[in-house]
């Protein structure tokens, strides 16, 4: 996005009326992540959202501009929000709030606040993290039921702020890789997919409870849908490539490659799908702009699945995206009418 | 017209030709001002590696220049040969500096030096090049970590090669929790050296003829920066 | 040469033309070495006495070039000093040129080499030459410093680690840990972290600049002080 403002821009009361409604669609996803992976997500949500009000209002402070109406458009929480579902709940206490104030203060403020930020600025406090402390953002929670030891949440949140566990209990005993971490781990010792596919971390559509709180965010996403605040190209675009590509590699050869379902419900595909590429400020303005920025972050992000160092790759696929965005826009925008082309 | 032409170009060929012999002459110069110096301190740079694994006050040979070129061999996970450095005391043989490689790091392959002493025990293992995630495999380097002296003091196990792998798999090696493959890795390839040491014990303390080392670059015993 | 014309030199090479911040030129080298404190300013000053050595050599010969033979008998010179600098580096510290390894002899094609020689040298006399190549690489050293200061700090909590390189294990001491068991920030230590800490560098430059141009404007105008 340039210079100047998109229209709902200049309501503040819009935007902030548009951000909760954004945030109240992630609820769903997230009560059903507290039900399958405990209450620790809620105190890194916290912690977040405590991080990215003070930096913003710290910013707007060193960027004399106000505080109180920017405060209140709650852009900042929704990053905020995002990030934390992205980072593991586990994760020490700094984790988070070095991640949340590198989003606002770098990602936003240094590009010129709300509205002029190329990168979304949670996926940009993503990559940070993940890139800086990678021991730390592979220790995910094990979900309910897989005969893990459960922590209550007094001993999570002793882990959070102190890091020490419960007398005997090691960080292996509480948490492990994420589905699509252990799926590329196993297909690297050559095991086949199918067999891979049959332990326990692994449910019928994805990973085991990862899965339910993607269809959480699903309902989520479909509910921003129905109420016209996000349009349908980008999910659908990005759904739809993501299976086709997923697709047709798993019809090649399925022992290597896992079916377009897998990757729907695993990952951050349903946050990205929904919540993530759909920010209004880095994604294309027009519909043909859209399908072509979906796509094509679906296709990197599924590259990057199968063949990168990392993974998930939604947060690259995304800002690798965001660069484009001002090149797609260009090449996207209709034809001013009435205005003959120009003869060279 | 074409007499000043082949005149200019004369004169434009004669004039680089005089720079390039006066550039030639100065680095001649420099080369043999420098030439044993940079000798010498390649020579320290390998016999200061070789030393953090086979204590130097154990062999009285000149470590460096007692290699031997080896083939390259599937044990050893090498494609282009390698090098073989053999220390020997009293012209017994000692221990042996072996280059390996295992070739299935995480982001590629991973070189290692592999220190085996004659009684078939590891003198010990360090990593000298790799492509590892930094911050989460690379802890295999000894600068980052000294999880490689694992390796030290270690033999075959024949009755039990299950100890041959990482804790997580059931053998007798730690492992940081989120990176298991690199550890595996490392772990299989010294492994799979001890095995070739047993077979070409003989071969590997053989005496040189008039010794060779393979020069330059290719000795690959060299700390890496990445 | 007179005292203002060295000084302008300076104030060019160090501050307003500085190499790293205002011109941007030989970024490779710049993002690539500039991990630690010891390593930036390593071939920080390499570079700056290649510049200072071709400066010199290339300025008394510059009429006896002919026009178009001009670049490859630049580059001719550039190269063979460098490779006499590349020799003498790995004869007598050979660790730190294992650690700058290719980027030494890359100091041929770093383009603020030649950029400053066809800009100056070429048309200057030999000790302003030289001055000027030293001045752009002293101004190239200082960002690497502190460019390789911010990042091994941020990303290691310590400062001048790697100095037993350059002055033997003795100087191992030297080496200042600044957070006790720092947690380390990788980002800083790998490439991105370079240019987010260039460009945080440069906002600083251009930030201190006009700051300083605006309060110029503000003051009354004082009579220009004539030297001779």
């Amino acid at each position: 996005m340039s210079a100047f403002f998109s229209p709902f821009i200049s309501k503040p009361d819009t935007v902030s009326a548009i951000m909760l409604k954004v945030l109240l669609a992630l609820l769903p996803g997230i009560a059903l992540y507290v039900w399958y992976f405990g209450p620790a997500i809620l105190v890194s949500i916290t912690l977040a959202s405590l991080t990215a009000l003070a930096t913003e209002a710290a910013m707007l402070k060193l960027r004399k501009r106000p505080v109180a109406p920017f405060l209140k458009d709650n852009s900042a929480l929704l990053t905020a929000w995002l990030l934390a579902l992205s980072i593991p709940p586990l994760a020490p206490w700094w984790l988070i709030v070095v991640g949340t104030a590198f989003c606002i203060a770098v990602a936003k403020h240094l590009y010129g606040g709300l509205g002029n930020n190329p990168f979304n600025p949670a996926m940009v406090g993503y990559a940070v993290l993940i890139v800086s402390f990678p021991v730390q953002m592979t220790h995910w929670v094990t979900p309910l039921g897989m005969g893990a030891t459960e922590l209550s949440f007094v001993q999570q949140l002793q882990y959070i702020f102190s890091g020490i566990l419960p007398g005997g209990l090691t960080l292996d005993a509480v948490t492990m890789a994420t589905p699509l971490d252990t799926l590329k781990t196993q297909l690297h010792l050559a095991h086949p997919a199918n067999e891979i596919l049959t332990q326990p971390i692994f449910s019928s559509l994805a990973g085991h409870g990862s899965e339910v709180v993607a269809i959480g965010f699903l309902i989520g996403g479909l509910y921003l849908l129905a109420s016209k605040i996000i349009s349908w190209h980008l999910p659908v675009a990005f759904l739809g490539t993501l299976f086709l590509v997923a697709g047709i590699f798993h019809l090649a050869d399925p022992s290597h490659y896992v079916a377009p379902v897998f990757h729907w419900f695993s990952g951050a595909a349903m946050l990205g799908a929904f919540f993530i590429l759909t920010d209004p400020i880095t994604s294309p303005t027009t519909h043909k702009g859209k399908f072509i920025f979906a796509a094509g972050a679906a296709l990197l992000t599924y590259l990057i699945r199968v063949y990168g160092a990392f993974p998930d790759g939604i947060a690259f696929a995304t800002l690798l995206m965001n660069i484009c965005v001002p090149l797609i826009d260009a090449y996207t925008q209709p034809k001013v009418f009435g205005k003959k082309e120009k003869k060279a | 017209m074409r007499r000043t032409l082949v005149k200019a170009s004369l004169h434009t060929a004669l004039n680089v030709l005089f720079f390039t012999v006066i550039g030639t002459f100065l680095l001649a110069i420099t080369f043999f001002q420098t030439r044993d110096r940079i000798a010498q301190s390649e020579q320290t740079e390998k016999l200061k590696l070789i030393s953090q694994l086979i204590p130097s006050s154990s062999f009285d040979n000149d470590i460096v220049a007692d290699a031997q070129h080896l083939a390259p061999d599937a044990l050893l996970g090498t494609t282009t040969g390698g090098t073989a450095y053999r220390a020997r005391l009293h012209d017994q043989p000692v221990g042996v500096v072996l280059e390996a490689v295992a070739p299935d790091g995480y982001s590629g392959r991973i070189s290692l030096i592999i220190a085996i002493k004659a009684d078939g025990t590891l003198g010990g293992v360090r990593v000298v090049e790799h492509k590892e995630t930094p911050g989460l495999g690379d802890y295999i380097d000894i600068a980052k970590s000294d999880w490689i002296q694992g390796f030290d003091g270690k033999s075959l196990t024949p009755q039990h090669d299950a100890d041959w792998q990482v804790k997580k798999d059931g053998g007798q090696f730690d492992y940081m929790a989120g990176a298991t493959i690199t550890p595996r890795a490392v772990v299989k390839a010294v492994h799979k050296a001890l095995q070739y040491f047993a077979l070409h014990r003989t071969e590997l303390f053989m005496q040189n003829s008039p010794a060779s080392p393979d020069k330059g670059r290719r000795g690959g015993v060299k700390e890496s920066t990445k | 040469m007179t005292s203002q014309e060295m000084k302008d030199i300076f104030y060019n090479g160090l501050w307003k033309q500085n190499t790293g911040v205002v011109q941007l030129l030989g970024m490779c080298p710049i993002l690539a070495v500039s991990s630690s404190v010891v390593n930036g300013v390593s071939l920080g000053l390499a570079t700056a006495a290649v510049m200072a050595l071709s400066g010199a050599a290339i300025s008394p010969i510059r009429h006896a070039v002919p026009n178009e033979a001009r670049i490859p008998v630049f580059i001719l010179i550039i190269a063979v000093l460098v490779t006499v600098i590349q020799f003498a580096m790995n004869a007598y510290v050979h660790a730190l040129y294992l650690v700058l390894g290719i980027f030494i002899p890359l100091i041929v094609t770093n383009c603020i080499v030649l950029a400053r020689i066809e800009a100056f040298a070429a048309k200057q006399p030999p000790l302003q030459s030289a001055m000027d190549g030293l001045a752009m690489g002293l101004g190239l050293s200082a960002v690497l410093a502190v460019l390789g200061g911010l990042r091994e700090l941020f990303g290691h909590g310590t400062l001048l680690s790697g100095i037993d390189m350059v002055f033997g294990a003795g100087a191992k001491s030297w080496v200042i840990t600044v957070v006790p068991n720092y947690h380390g920030f990788l980002l800083a230590i790998l490439p991105p972290g370079a240019f987010v800490t260039l460009g945080l560098l440069i906002a600083g430059k251009n930030y201190m600049s006009q700051r300083a141009a605006a309060n110029e404007q503000r003051k009354p105008i004082k009579p220009a002080v004539v030297t001779a």
